[in-house]
């Protein structure tokens, strides 16, 4: 998130949107009830369904699932038409008065430079999306924001259709609850009022889920509550170390810290990687990023000579190797081998009955995990015969989180050091003892053996013995922090970094976090003193990137370094420096009027984007589309779905519903609950919790209760084109139809932490859920597809 | 130092974390359980299960309304359950907690049958069955701890303290709440008083709290009977004796008549 737990106590206005703090965050509602309780904020929530945190909130609205960009596009139409923008920070500090392409336009439901292929999927040219440049190369803008070419016009007209009556029948709210909401959430367009969009899964696990986060963040730039204490644009991240982890570029199309990835065709050397760095902007370091990342990776082998081993350094071969791709790919057959490591797809994988069939396909499978899985375990899934698999399984069991020491790095960017608390259980590893075996072994071979190409493996620089043979979190952890090669010294922030080949860092963004061996700052918990201050805790863990709580922060002063709000005066200048309360995103030492022209360091641009010209492979700004799988035709324009959606097409997994199909009535969507995590590796074998949620189970609402002749506790059965599932109804006014394009319509939700396997067995979820992504992404659409639902017959829990 | 909680509903989210902290503080065993028609889970408290969160969802002027209640013993100022016990095991406290002594408990269910509540549970799968319920964690809050529910809950739905400032902070709150909070506060006067008291923000009727419950203290009504035993006793005894009396008057004086002869 741009913002930070603690910070939410600052707001005024919380909107909830995709998120479900109550039950899958708890304790961020502690300093969401303190701004209640403090400064009397005030909590939006708007979902599909009744959850938790709605019935907390001082005001609920229904959303009808997939249609994020229709409802947000609304409230930045009615910001933008009744003036209820934060006007001068729109106009200094994003790129509202930008002007744009002449030959830019949108329509049909498409943005110009189209280029349909045989299939029917959209690429873009983006040229005609790009900013408009004078003589020398500079911006051409309009400050007043009325030339027609602006982005601020163009926002204005592109999203003028998003009036309250279309918005309101599109997302399956009323008119009023609309209004209600605009004029509630607008109110923080004002330099003394805070709003906070919170998000999570609701916003990104969409065909077009990444135009959501544009639309959360547009809306937010427009009301000026980017970079101010209270504001944000704040990302609820799915499980504890999920941002730790993206971070160290779990992502297959990144590298450490966010770099790109290397890719075969475009970045064969380093110069060719090292050409495509921004020319603008905060990124213009990257070579210094990636040369100390090389250098961590092969140390004394990596030297300038030879591009520190850049070489060595896979590349993508053009193709695309997220999550959908992997399954499909060993669905032909294409995989020999997998490893499952933490991860249980065949659980949490959508159309997943298909991804374990595919797992069947493999020669072998290496599993590192807590317990036996649905994924150890596929063959023992429904519809499997084990006589027929020849894959063979390695169970690798591993240490739970108490049993290791190492960082946890939560939503808030927050790096905290952890204790190992108790010795793992058997024969149980932690994760970094078992890569550390399996790499020794695999050098052992390579140097005994050789290979096809054994230098990247052999020669990588892999000095993490603790002495004992075992190897040491917290040498790991001092060489992502970086240190100089010459003196082995931690370097304490990544401006220090140098692309010659004298420093060393696994991940850029992380320099400083462990920068002291004896006393690194991740394990610091010194809090701020009670009833100063807006929270920063400057002392408590370290925040990436060096300790800074607040991104964009320069944003919460005006251009005479003046706090928007005097009552949150995050940065205030004196007259010859900045009274501080976090680590600036700008040079402090610079007068304000200087950092003012560029509040948002890490764009090219240095203020704030509402308009993207090359980020988004489908467009530069959102626009509503239907889900692929919808009961309704696209009202807004001419495409049905994202035209740059990634659908699996023909084959296994690409069984899909044509919209408005009558056999597949209902919109299906899948969520969690508090008492069970994920897929319920671990929390489907703890007694305390199955006790609470024993069972899988189906909402709906009294009127597709009625419908359908259900009371509470008969089993249904919902089926979608890629399969079924057998589960005791809830039916529960949680569940309410929708009013959309003047038709009532019924949702049905889910939670999807069952599988066969564990105390506590049950359907899973995935089995209806589609291989469909978003398109620049590739996140799976799991909330909103269609589906059936019938009486089943008997009631009670299905299990196993 | 006689210690309450005040549950503040408003503030509660469900997560049950209060739940899962009795059970781990307490070492208590996990029960079996099915789904149920909401997502109260164990349906009701028992042996094992001293506190759960209880579900209230319902449609109110065609508005949704999710309430969740904590239920659990209220430590009455005076317990009905102490009363009647007639092993003499359980007592309230000074500390405030009413608690059952296990050496001394005989299980033989009257503190059930008393509780206006439907506290005090049996151990029905045991041998040598005793009585079970919250004690407030006793032993944490006399280590100078907060019971293990107190300490989880994210949001201080759930406040320990003195039950005396506990009571004046409800009353505050309400006060201060703008119409926020209904005007009560359940445990000021209910069963006479109780050391766990709750504020709500909806109807109370719209929450699992028992609102049908006596605000006279539990014990006096059968103080009531029981006060008059000493005169009802002494009367009785007076009125035997005073028979005695005069039927032994009776018998001498027809043996006089008979003839002061022989006897």
């Amino acid at each position: 998130m741009t913002n930070h737990w603690v910070d939410y106590q600052n707001t005024d206005v919380f909107m909830v949107i995709g998120t479900n703090p109550a039950e899958n965050h708890p304790i961020s509602m502690r300093w969401i009830n303190r701004a209640r309780e403090k400064r009397g904020a005030k909590l939006i929530v708007v979902d599909p369904k009744f959850n938790r945190t709605a019935a907390l909130a001082d005001l609920y609205v229904p959303l009808r699932p997939g249609t994020d960009i229709a409802f947000l596009g609304g409230l930045m139409n009615y910001a933008m038409a009744n003036g209820r923008y934060f006007h001068e920070y729109v106009a200094k500090y994003t790129n509202a008065s930008f002007l744009i392409h002449p030959d830019y336009k949108f329509e049909d439901g498409l943005f110009s430079g189209a280029k349909v292929g045989e299939d029917g999927q959209v690429t873009y040219d983006t040229t005609t999306w790009q900013y408009q440049l004078d003589e020398e190369g500079n911006y051409k803008k309009d400050p007043t924001l009325q030339d027609p070419q602006c982005v601020f016009q163009l926002m204005k007209k592109h999203y003028s259709r998003y009036t309250p009556e279309m918005v309101a029948e599109t997302c399956g709210m009323s008119v009023a609850q609309f209004l209600e909401v605009a004029e509630l959430f607008t109110s923080t367009g004002r330099p003394d009022r805070a709003g906070n969009i919170m998000y999570a899964m609701g916003i990104t696990q969409s065909s077009h889920g990444s135009q959501n986060v544009r639309a959360v963040a547009m809306l937010q730039l427009l009301l000026g509550n980017i970079g101010v204490p209270g504001g944000g644009v704040n990302a609820h991240r799915g499980e504890s170390n999920v941002q730790g982890s993206t971070d160290m570029a779990l992502l297959w199309n990144n590298l450490p810290g966010y770099l790109p990835m290397t890719t075969a065709a475009a970045h064969p050397t380093l110069a060719a990687y090292n050409a495509t760095t921004p020319k603008s902007g905060y990124w213009t370091n990257r070579p210094k990023f990636i040369a100390s990342l090389l250098k961590a990776w092969w140390g004394e082998h990596a030297t300038p000579e030879n591009d520190f081993c850049y070489e060595y350094l896979p590349k993508v071969d053009g193709r695309d190797h997220s999550h959908m791709s992997i399954f499909e790919a060993m669905g032909r057959g294409e995989l020999k081998g997998l490893f499952a490591w933490g991860q249980n797809f065949a659980v949490g994988g959508p159309n997943v009955a298909k991804e374990r069939s595919a797992l069947a396909n493999l020669e072998w499978m290496v599993v590192a995990d807590l317990f036996e899985t649905e994924t150890a375990a596929f063959w023992k899934g429904p519809g499997m015969n084990p006589a027929e698999i020849q894959t063979e399984v390695f169970l690798l069991p591993a240490a739970a989180s108490y049993e290791k020491c190492g960082t946890i790095t939560n939503s808030g960017r927050l790096i905290q050091w952890r204790d190992k608390a108790v010795e793992p259980m058997g024969e149980a590893h932690d994760d970094l003892w078992i890569a550390d075996r399996l790499f020794r072994k695999l050098r052992e071979l390579y140097v005994a053996e050789g290979g096809a190409f054994p230098d990247p493996i052999v020669k990588l620089h892999w000095d993490y013995d603790d002495g004992s043979g075992h190897p040491s979190a917290e040498k790991v952890a001092f060489e992502i922090n970086g240190y100089t090669w010459a003196d082995r010294q931690g370097v304490t922030t990544f401006a220090n970094l140098k692309d010659d080949g004298s420093t060393v860092c696994g991940c850029w963004i992380y320099a400083g976090y462990f920068a002291d061996f004896e006393n690194p700052k991740c394990r610091s918990r010194v809090k701020d003193e009670p009833g100063t201050g807006l929270g920063s805790h400057l002392g408590w863990g370290w925040a990436w990137p060096v300790n800074r709580r607040i991104l964009y922060n320069r944003c919460s002063v005006d251009e005479n370094g003046q706090p928007w709000d005097p009552e949150r005066p995050l940065f205030r200048w004196d007259g010859e420096k900045f009274i501080a309360q976090d680590v600036p995103d700008f040079t402090a030492t610079n007068p304000p009027e200087v950092s003012a022209k560029n509040p948002f360091i890490m764009m090219a641009e240095g203020v704030g984007g509402l308009w993207s010209p090359s980020g988004m492979k489908d467009g530069p700004i959102p626009e509503h589309y239907e889900p692929v799988e919808s009961p309704f035709a696209n009202k807004l324009n001419r495409r049905q779905f994202n035209p740059v959606a990634i659908i699996s097409g023909k084959g296994e997994f690409g069984q899909l519903t044509p919209p408005s199909d009558p056999n597949f009535p209902y919109i299906c969507t899948t969520y969690r609950v508090t008492e069970h995590w994920q897929s319920g590796a671990m929390t489907r074998s703890l007694p305390w919790l199955g006790e609470m949620m024993p069972d899988m189970f189906v909402e709906i609402s009294p009127s597709l209760a009625a419908k359908l002749g259900v009371k509470g506790g008969d089993r249904v059965e919902v089926t979608t084109a890629r399969g079924s599932l057998v589960a005791p109804a809830m039916v529960t006014p949680r569940m309410r139809p929708v009013l959309v394009h003047g038709r009532e319509t019924e949702i049905v939700g889910m939670p999807w932490h069952w599988g066969y396997m564990g105390m506590f067995t049950g359907a899973s979820a995935n089995v209806l859920t589609p291989h469909v992504g978003d398109a620049n992404t590739q996140i799976p659409e799991y909330k909103a597809f269609l589906c059936n639902v019938r009486k089943a017959g008997g009631s009670g829990p299905v299990r196993g | 130092m006689a210690y309450g909680m005040l549950i503040d509903l408003s503030k509660c989210m469900g997560c049950r974390g209060c739940q899962v902290a009795c059970k781990q503080w307490n070492d208590l065993p996990g029960e079996q359980t099915t789904l149920g028609s909401d997502f109260t889970n164990p349906q009701k408290r028992s042996a094992y299960t001293w506190t759960t969160i209880e579900w209230l969802t319902t449609e109110v002027d065609g508005r949704t309304v999710s309430t969740f209640t904590k239920t659990g013993c209220l430590h009455c100022l005076q317990p009905a359950c102490e009363s009647v016990c007639i092993a003499g095991a359980i007592h309230k406290q000074d500390n405030g907690a009413v608690t059952i002594d296990h050496d001394k408990c005989i299980g033989c269910r009257y503190c059930q049958l008393g509780c206006p509540f439907g506290v005090p549970k049996y151990e029905y799968d045991q041998v040598v069955p005793r009585m079970q319920k919250c004690n407030l964690c006793y032993s944490r809050i006399e280590a100078g701890l907060e019971p293990a529910c107190a300490a989880t809950c994210p949001n201080d739905a759930i406040l320990f303290g003195e039950r005396d400032e506990l009571l004046a902070l409800a009353k505050e709150r309400i006060a201060a709440g703008n119409g926020r909070y209904v005007d009560h506060v359940y445990g000021e006067h209910e069963a006479g008083g109780t050391s766990v008291m709750y504020i709500s923000h909806v109807p109370l009727d719209l929450t699992t709290l028992n609102t049908n419950v006596t605000t006279e203290a539990v014990p006096s009504f059968t103080w009531k009977a029981m006060r008059q035993l000493p005169a009802l006793v002494g009367s009785a005894a007076v009125l035997s004796l005073g028979l005695l009396a005069y039927s032994n008057r009776r018998a001498r004086l027809e043996a006089e008549q008979r003839g002061g002869g022989a006897q």
